[in-house]
């Protein structure tokens, strides 16, 4: 009797099996087909053209924006529907590649978003996949200048800027009260400043002022961005090896991970788990960090925010930086494209009203004209009364802008192993970046 | 019409329908691994990055030997070889011979138990491992209730090697134990008793009758173990993301990263693949030598 239910068990797992391959198979080749027929008699099919097919991440965030847009523009312009689907950005990117590696690129959604950082390597190695935007109508010169360089290749404009990445110092002021501080001790100051301040919270509350991530150099990259230094020369040559700003940034990580000021944690989970469980007394990171913060509402009116310490003794050392932060692509395989091109250009590039919306999710504008409306200066409670967004804009202009080229996850996975050796072994910092020279170099080399 | 029936012999007939019933998977296996094996040995004889790849001969096997990170690679992964699969094959058939006995109650229970870890998923389980071994895990916690400091398992590249090893060893152990299981059935229980009435202990049994009448089936669990292993990938990303810096990340995880996280090179990438299919070939053959003496 056991045997017996264990086949007929196996079996309808077999078939299952069997029939969901058949079914993903049957899709796929209805998918091609569609696309087909929609590229060769576009015209008569009207109701495909109004659909927009869009790739992206995070409900709250993201994909609120884009349906939000999408309703505003029908509800002003033409119907426009958009068809979403859910995907890390990691997940994108793969997809990316594989679809272009297999050279069907009508497999491409219409739109996607792409992290800010991944840009330059896509456009370099996959032209193929963008829709170059320089003349669609769209007023670039109204985004955060250092925001849409990420989307410029060569003076030729390839993404949408959307959500702002501009760093910010996300402060617990009840703990700096502890320490005896407050959040304009932590303002305009520099990194020596803040070190020492670090220690005395230390002292007194028994907290780090830090937790990072292990083995991720983001706040290594936001120092160095504060002074529009890079991990690579204007040429596209790396600048690792000899690079002093690196050097003084690795050493103020490393001396604060001995002291205990800062805590490296082990995944992304446990950095937000100790934002939200007190275990630590800011962190810094780009402004999109808020949304994990503000999850915790009993701390309401417990944080503050402020800008970033600057770097003692760089010339163009600045309070300001970035991190993170995205931009829409319209692909090579939009069936519409005058159409798409003005649901941009009427809503991400041109509607105080859709930015006004979309704050209520923290999702910031890099689009001037949006920082001037009067919902950025409301204030907000969570941050004890703050007007955090008018600040945060004001942040994002002041940001330098740096070369990130098309080897940025190279250079940036080269100095998080130099950083972790130097931190938790103790290993000599120049010969560190002297390897993580040589291994992007290896890597950009045939 | 029935001379042509008889023309055909009874043992020709059951041959040409042996050869019907292959056809389908052999079919099956050309297409779907030779044809892409074929494919990947072309690719890895081309060069450039992203979809802009030109023929370049061996240079990307030539570009392997100057790699440190393939090295490191190469090093972590024989480490877990090295270590991952004797412990965890010794331990597997210690555990069928113990489940074998006549004797013991629960038997099922017990086997299920040891097997369930490989119903679970990679990346899940890898996940939850992290989970344990995190600074404020379950581990830590443990050991801070004995009084001993908490240990930064995925900081320092030892310990998280460890955490790995001991990883693959709860996940496989249960799968080789199966395979254990199934060829000790094949063995007489008479055998037993009749050592054990020649006064053979439990010990000398176990190396006498169980170990070498088992030798095909630890053959063919080495050779798959030796197999998985140096194709580790699950682990390798889920659990430790290769880190602390690249010191546990094996080569599949560094083919992978070639690919989709640094700037992709897929030649670089296929010839990569290609020395672990040597490699998986090479050491299946020297251990089909040593183990298989029939």
């Amino acid at each position: 009797m056991k045997r017996k239910i264990m086949a007929v068990m196996l079996v309808s797992a077999m078939t299952l099996s069997l029939t969901a391959c058949g079914g993903k198979n049957g899709g796929g080749d209805g998918a091609g087909t569609n696309s087909e027929a929609v590229s060769t008699v576009a015209e008569s099919v009207s109701g495909d053209k109004d659909t927009l097919k869009v790739w992206c991440w995070d409900p709250n965030f993201n994909i609120y924006a884009i349906e939000k847009a999408a309703e505003l523009y029908s509800a002003d312009y033409e119907g426009l529907n958009v068809e979403i689907s859910e995907m890390p950005s990691a997940d994108i990117e793969t997809k990316l590649t594989t679809i272009v590696s297999s050279g069907d690129l009508s497999l491409l959604p219409d739109v996607f978003l792409m992290q800010d950082n991944s840009f330059q390597k896509y456009v370099q190695n996959y032209p193929d996949i963008f829709t170059d935007l320089t003349d669609s109508g769209i007023d670039f010169s109204q985004f955060a200048e250092a925001k849409a360089a990420y989307s410029t290749v060569d003076g030729r404009h390839m993404g949408i800027p959307f959500d702002n990445g501009a760093a910010i110092n996300c402060m617990r002021t009840d703990i700096l009260e502890q320490a005896g501080f407050t959040l304009d001790d932590f303002t305009d100051i520099t990194w020596s400043d803040y070190m020492e301040k670090a220690k005395v919270i230390k002292e007194k509350t028994g907290l780090p002022i830090l937790t990072v991530q292990a083995g991720a150099p983001d706040i290594i990259m936001m120092m160095m961005q504060s002074c529009g230094a890079s991990l690579f020369n204007k040429d596209g040559s790396v600048n690792i090896e000899g690079n002093d700003i690196l050097k003084q940034c690795m050493e103020i990580y490393s001396s604060m991970v001995k002291d205990g000021t800062i805590l490296e944690v082990t995944d992304g989970d446990q950095y937000i788990a100790s934002l939200n469980n007190g275990s630590v007394a800011s962190t810094i990171n780009g402004c999109w960090i808020m949304a994990s913060v503000i999850a915790q509402e009993n701390q309401s009116g417990n944080w503050g925010i402020t800008n970033l310490p600057r770097l003692d003794g760089v010339a163009d050392a600045t309070n300001y930086s970035n991190n993170g932060g995205s931009s829409w692509v319209i692909t090579s395989n939009c069936k519409n494209k005058d159409k798409v091109f003005d649901f941009f250009k009427n809503t991400f590039a041109g509607s105080t009203e859709f930015y006004d919306d979309i704050i209520s999710k923290g999702a910031l504008a890099t689009w001037a004209p949006a920082g001037k409306s009067e919902a950025y200066a409301e204030k907000s409670e969570f941050f004890g009364g703050q007007e955090i967004y008018s600040m945060i804009v004001d942040f994002a202009t002041k940001t330098p802008s740096n070369y990130t080229g098309p080897f940025y996850y190279d250079a940036r996975d080269a100095v998080g192993i130099a950083l972790s050796n130097v931190a938790q072994q103790g290993a000599d910092p120049e010969s560190e970046m002297k390897e993580a020279q040589s291994a992007v170099e290896f890597n950009m080399g045939n | 019409m029935k001379t042509g029936k008889k023309s055909m012999t009874l043992e020709k007939k059951k041959s040409l329908t042996g050869w019907g019933f292959l056809l389908p998977a052999t079919l099956l296996i050309c297409w779907m691994n030779f044809y892409p094996m074929i494919q990947a040995f072309i690719l890895s004889l081309k060069s450039g990055m992203g979809v802009n790849l030109s023929f370049s001969g061996f240079s990307n096997y030539t570009r392997i030997l100057s790699d440190s990170t393939f090295k490191q690679c190469l090093f972590n992964t024989i480490f877990y070889l090295i270590i991952q699969v004797p412990v965890m094959l010794v331990l597997a058939l210690a555990l069928a011979s113990m489940l074998n006995n006549k004797d013991l109650r629960f038997k099922g229970v017990f086997r299920t138990a040891i097997f369930l870890p490989c119903a679970t998923s990679l990346v899940s389980y890898s996940m939850i491992f992290r989970s344990m071994f995190a600074n404020d895990g379950l581990v830590n916690t443990i050991l801070k209730g004995f009084g001993i400091a908490p240990v930064g398992w995925f900081a320092n590249a030892w310990t998280a090697r460890l955490i790995i090893v001991l990883a693959l060893i709860w996940r496989w152990t249960g799968y080789n134990m199966v395979f254990y299981l199934a060829g000790l059935q094949n063995i007489e229980y008479s055998v037993y008793e009749a050592a054990r009435i020649d006064g053979a202990g439990p010990v000398q049994s176990f190396f006498k009758i169980t170990v070498p009448l088992l030798k095909p089936t630890i053959l063919m669990t080495t050779i798959m173990s030796t197999n998985g292993t140096l194709q580790l990938f699950d682990e390798s990303m889920n659990l430790t993301s290769g880190g602390p810096g690249k010191s546990t990340m094996s080569l599949s995880h560094y083919i992978y990263s070639t690919s989709f996280v640094q700037s992709p090179r897929f030649g670089y990438a296929a010839a990569m693949s290609i020395i672990i299919l040597v490699m998986v070939a090479v050491l299946a053959v020297i251990q089909m030598k040593v183990g298989d003496k029939r």
